[in-house]
């Protein structure tokens, strides 16, 4: 299980860190209860500072994704639906088509382009 | 045989492995071939000019050991306390490993500025394993079962010898061999979990060639601490067996024990050799790339020691060489180790 961090990436390291994870989660290769590695572990293999990598986990944990036991670790918690509401989950999805339309695609692509990542994400998933 | 003949033999055979590191270690600057120097990529004509000095300065510092070995070892020898050559060993041992880290890690620095420039830009993707690293993922529950209950029956068998007559037994000759062995196998679990928490991170391109690389050389060195350990352990089992010999039974006893420790770390030296070679050509695999600094260690790690609460690495690469962080937790417990050792050599005197 590996997580790509991109120097040229214009997130910072944190995000690239916590979005790595969640995407892990979200293809379901990591699964519920998977132990992740301790912060120290993290920031030493990285090489960055060790509020780095708890900013990361203290985001992931804040949208429900792991659970930080002190002391012991951290690991995925389990998939519950999630208490957020639906203007804010809705949000995000803007942001990323809003995104989509200013780059200048047709409705039509953006909606093959959504329906494939969705697939994608659905099937690796399973 | 009497015990300093012991220690004039450990020794010799000491100078034997070492002699044969030193065979092992002449090449290395130029495994990778005429176009490398360690795990810099050179320029054409290295060799001719610059190289050369570097590579003859690289040579000339893996006899520093030698230089210092040979008059304290005459020393020795000549005032007859032949039971100090054990120490002189296990002292050499450290400064051999450290003296070459330290000169490989010189040369390198100084074969930069002759690198080939685009080698030396750094990667920008790095790959993390998201595999935790703990004590229990690196350790064989059985060993650990078996090394575990075999120092708990010794131990209690040392009480219960003790205690069966404590006005006859001296407390430091029972317990003292056995102390020292019990704190030499926690150093040796310190050492494991440095070499777990070593940092590993991997570059994008050959990424499987570098992971198996630095796996198996983990691993390794991790198979060398547990052996410390079984061997510790050994000492520990066979002590309560040497509790009521006299002189003459504890002689011919010791002199098996010798012959068959001898034998195994032949043995043992050997398997050092294999896996050595194969954790080369295993590295030889991968390219060395340079991977990106982000803690911009070469301007923040002051030479030889730094203090970085924030940073969870226990030596930072400065522009000098590696600086160890004195906020470091490891490094606060190897400082208390040692000085634990300081304390049991003055308390614990020797046993038999």
């Amino acid at each position: 299980m590996l997580l790509t961090i991109d120097t040229t990436d214009a997130r910072p390291i944190y995000q690239q860190v916590a979005d790595g994870i969640k995407e892990l989660i979200a293809h379901g290769k990591l699964e519920e209860g998977a132990a992740l590695p301790p912060v120290r572990q993290l920031a030493a293999d990285l090489g960055v500072n060790l509020n780095t990598i708890a900013t990361a986990y203290r985001e992931l944990e804040r949208d429900g994704l792991v659970v930080i036991k002190h002391g012991s670790g951290c690991e995925v918690a389990p998939r519950a639906a999630t208490d957020r509401s639906h203007d804010e989950l809705a949000r995000t999805l803007r942001t990323a088509l809003t995104e989509l339309v200013l780059a200048g695609l047709p409705t039509k692509r953006i909606l093959k382009m959504v329906i494939r990542e969705l697939q994608m994400v659905g099937k690796e998933g399973k | 045989m009497h015990m300093d003949q012991y220690a004039v033999i450990m020794y010799v055979f000491f100078w034997v492995v070492r002699i044969r590191g030193c065979v092992r270690r002449w090449p290395q600057p130029l495994l990778r071939g005429p176009e490398w120097f360690f795990n810099v990529q050179v320029q054409p004509g290295f060799y001719e000019d610059e190289g050369r000095k570097l590579l003859r300065r690289y040579r000339t510092r893996m006899f520093i050991p030698f230089a210092v070995d040979i008059p304290l070892a005459i020393a020795i020898f000549l005032s007859g306390r032949l039971e100090l050559l054990n120490w002189l060993i296990l002292g050499l041992c450290a400064m051999i490993h450290i003296n070459h880290s330290y000169s490989v890690d010189l040369a390198e620095r100084q074969a930069r500025p002759l690198a080939v420039p685009e080698a030396e830009q750094p990667v920008a993707a790095v790959l993390l394993s998201l595999t935790p690293r703990r004590l229990r993922d690196y350790s064989n529950r059985r060993v650990e079962w078996a090394l575990g209950l075999s120092t708990l029956v010794a131990l209690a068998w040392l009480v219960r010898y003790y205690f069966a007559a404590p006005e006859h037994h001296d407390l430091r000759r029972v317990f003292g061999t056995p102390v020292l062995m019990l704190y030499a196998q926690l150093g040796f679990l310190f050492v494991k979990r440095m070499v777990i928490s070593w940092r590993s991170p991997l570059p994008q391109s050959q990424t499987a060639e570098h992971m198996a690389a630095r796996e198996e050389t983990r691993k390794y060195y991790l198979r060398v601490c547990d052996m410390n350990r079984a061997a510790a352990v050994a000492v520990i089992v066979f002590w309560p067996f040497t509790m009521d010999m006299g002189h003459a039974a504890f002689d011919r006893v010791y002199s098996v024990w010798f012959a068959v420790w001898l034998l195994i770390s032949v043995v043992v030296g050997v398997w050092i050799e294999i896996k050595r070679k194969q954790l080369v050509d295993l590295a030889l695999c991968a390219r060395p790339v340079k991977l990106p600094d982000l803690l911009d260690q070469a301007e923040n790690a002051r030479w030889p020691v730094c203090y970085q609460p924030s940073v969870p690495m226990l030596l930072l690469k400065g522009a000098r060489g590696y600086s160890l962080n004195l906020a470091n937790r490891l490094t606060h417990l190897g400082a208390a180790y040692l000085a634990g050792w300081v304390v049991l050599f003055v308390v614990l005197p020797k046993g038999h």
